[in-house]
């Protein structure tokens, strides 16, 4: 007996899937008003108490130890940046993990698994919202935190967002393996949590990764993060980067290549692992 | 003819009873906390990496040949910079942790559905929120210990003061911090979704308190503010106790206002918790989530 599936999937109907998954989100989203409130005002809270730290190591406004490490003495404006790349970092890097546990969670990521559409198409289109939200309340964040403490980019915008593309979707890639350990662990919070705060630090989100003690270097160095957080600031703040700018974008596309094809391979043999042992509804 | 039917309660609160329920909570509490054992990771890992984002950025504001670390030292007074931001970082931590333990602990027990049948015993209903501090105190004197242990072999962190007036500075404040925990436990199981809050308060404290820095250096109205947080004269005695040698004459100024605002948040959690027990009762809506 030959068994005819009723779906025709075509490119139409995946941009389709798409479409709608991130219009799901995007009601979810401002549905509850206070978190994109909170999205706006946690990074000026968590930055706050370094831009007067910062004060405490500056004469005359001038943090002179500061610019000696990155090239520049305007620290905050290096530390804004960093934190706005960071929530784009976060929506991607860790999104689409969260994304499926929720689902787990609703009781609804079976069902999703049963329609058909290429997952990996599920979980970018569980980043759309994210991304877009994210560019609003970073950009509402930046004109707020700007007004209360400076920010001044001084050098080419439009190269600075060139670079970070590649940087994003890269991102996509370790987005994508992540989403299976999710699959696969089930609960990975501890793991998210920890994981998340030591690469935020360690590629350089609020510090010019050169000022860490030097064991931890080689550590920052092999994270494809850190030249990519570089590289955007090298444009915009025209700060003192680690290697030359050129050999940087070289970097972050070979990363970006790199890890979508390893995130994409682990996503998948993964997921057909949980399918076989058929783990996907548990919670 | 009436008929009056007497149905006596067969609960008999007293004393010894009030203390059995508590105890019977502290027990339960502790149960549980033994029961997930990744807290103990996440007991390991957290004291050490949360103040290290500051610590790190503290040494890129220092410069690569430290001028800036001088600088910093003339304006705080302080003889070691990790020292000092892990002592404001840890207090912060420690009322942070409160709000989402002691905090959120009745709305736990209403999501699983158990505070209902809970408030029907007949016990004294306050130790459902008191039971849950102990062992919640247990388990941040092990992250405080912790913390210190780690900085101490890991940075050489070295103390130039008293254990004892350290640990003076700490029992001060255990009112107003967990007297806060109390009031916003209430104010959570009335509004249910409370995250906003917690982000809200742990904000004033990170903004207002002086966890990195010295209150001296904030604009004279955020210094104000300052004065009415409790966890302000907590770091700043805490700070003072360990790396100033201050003893308990120069802590007076600390420690008086640490007890006073000790006492009215005492005050203010018991009596948010009656007004949320009589709401709950008059409303019914204690089971609802």
């Amino acid at each position: 007996m030959e068994i005819t599936s009723l779906s025709q999937p075509s490119l139409r109907t995946q941009l389709r899937a798409l479409y709608v998954i991130a219009l799901k989100d995007w009601k979810v989203f401002w549905r509850y008003p206070l978190n994109a409130a909170s999205n706006i005002f946690q990074p000026i809270i968590w930055i706050t108490p370094v831009y007067f730290m910062g004060k405490a190591f500056s004469t005359n406004g001038s943090a002179l130890g500061f610019a000696a490490f990155s090239g520049t003495g305007d620290y905050m404006s290096f530390i804004l940046l960093g934190t706005v790349l960071t929530n784009f970092i976060l929506t991607v890097f860790w999104g689409m993990g969260y994304a499926l546990k929720n689902d787990m969670d609703a009781g609804v990521l079976e069902s999703n698994w049963l329609a058909p559409v290429s997952r990996l198409l599920i979980l970018v289109g569980r980043t759309l919202t994210s991304l877009l939200t994210t560019a609003i309340t970073s950009l509402i964040m930046l004109v707020i935190a700007g007004a209360l403490f400076g920010f001044r980019p001084t050098g080419n915008t439009f190269a600075a967002l060139l670079t970070s593309l590649p940087m994003l979707v890269g991102l996509y890639g370790f987005g994508f393996a992540f989403a299976g350990l999710v699959l696969l662990m089930r609960e990975a919070n501890t793991l998210v949590d920890v994981s998340s705060f030591l690469v935020q630090g360690l590629s350089g989100t609020n510090f010019p990764v050169q000022s860490l003690p030097t064991w931890l270097i080689p550590v920052a160095l092999a994270l494809p993060l850190t030249y990519g957080l570089d590289a955007v600031r090298g444009w915009l703040l025209q700060t003192r980067t680690i290697l030359p700018l050129n050999v940087e974008i070289v970097l972050i596309i070979i990363f970006m290549f790199l890890m979508l094809w390893i995130g994409t391979w682990t996503f998948y043999r993964v997921e057909r692992h949980v399918r076989t042992l058929g783990t996907l509804g548990q919670h | 003819m009436e008929t009056i039917i007497s149905s006596p309660s067969l609960g008999k609160p007293g004393f010894l009873s009030d203390l059995r329920a508590l105890w019977a909570v502290v027990h339960r509490e502790w149960t549980i906390f033994r029961r997930y054992p990744s807290w103990i990771i996440a007991l390991l890992i957290w004291p050490l990496i949360f103040p290290m984002l500051y610590i790190l950025t503290a040494r890129a504001l220092a410069g690569p040949d430290g001028s800036g670390l001088a600088i910093f030292m003339k304006t705080t007074g302080a003889s070691d910079f990790i020292g000092y931001i892990v002592i404001g970082t840890t207090v912060w931590m420690w009322q942070n942790i409160v709000l989402w333990d002691v905090g959120f602990s009745l709305r736990n027990e209403q999501m699983r559905g158990t505070l209902e049948s809970n408030w029907l015993s007949p016990t004294w209903r306050f130790s459902y929120l008191l039971g849950h501090t102990g062992p919640q105190l247990v388990s941040m004197l092990m992250f405080i210990t912790i913390t210190a242990l780690e900085f101490g072999l890991l940075f050489h962190v070295r103390l130039h003061g008293s254990v004892w007036m350290i640990l003076l500075t700490m029992l001060a404040a255990i009112p107003s911090i967990y007297g806060l925990g109390f009031a916003f436990a209430s104010l959570v199981i009335t509004v249910k979704e409370a995250n906003a809050f917690v982000f809200l308060i742990r904000g004033l404290v990170m903004i207002f308190c002086g966890i990195t820095f010295p209150i001296s250096i904030l604009p004279g109205w955020m210094q104000s503010i300052a004065k009415w947080l409790p966890q302000s004269y907590l770091i700043h005695g805490m700070r003072a106790a360990a790396f100033s040698n201050a003893g308990i004459t120069e802590l007076l100024p600390d420690l008086m206002p640490l007890l006073a605002f000790g006492t009215f948040w005492l005050v203010v959690g018991y009596f948010t918790f009656l007004w949320m027990e009589r709401r709950a009762r008059r409303t019914g809506a204690i089971g609802q989530y």
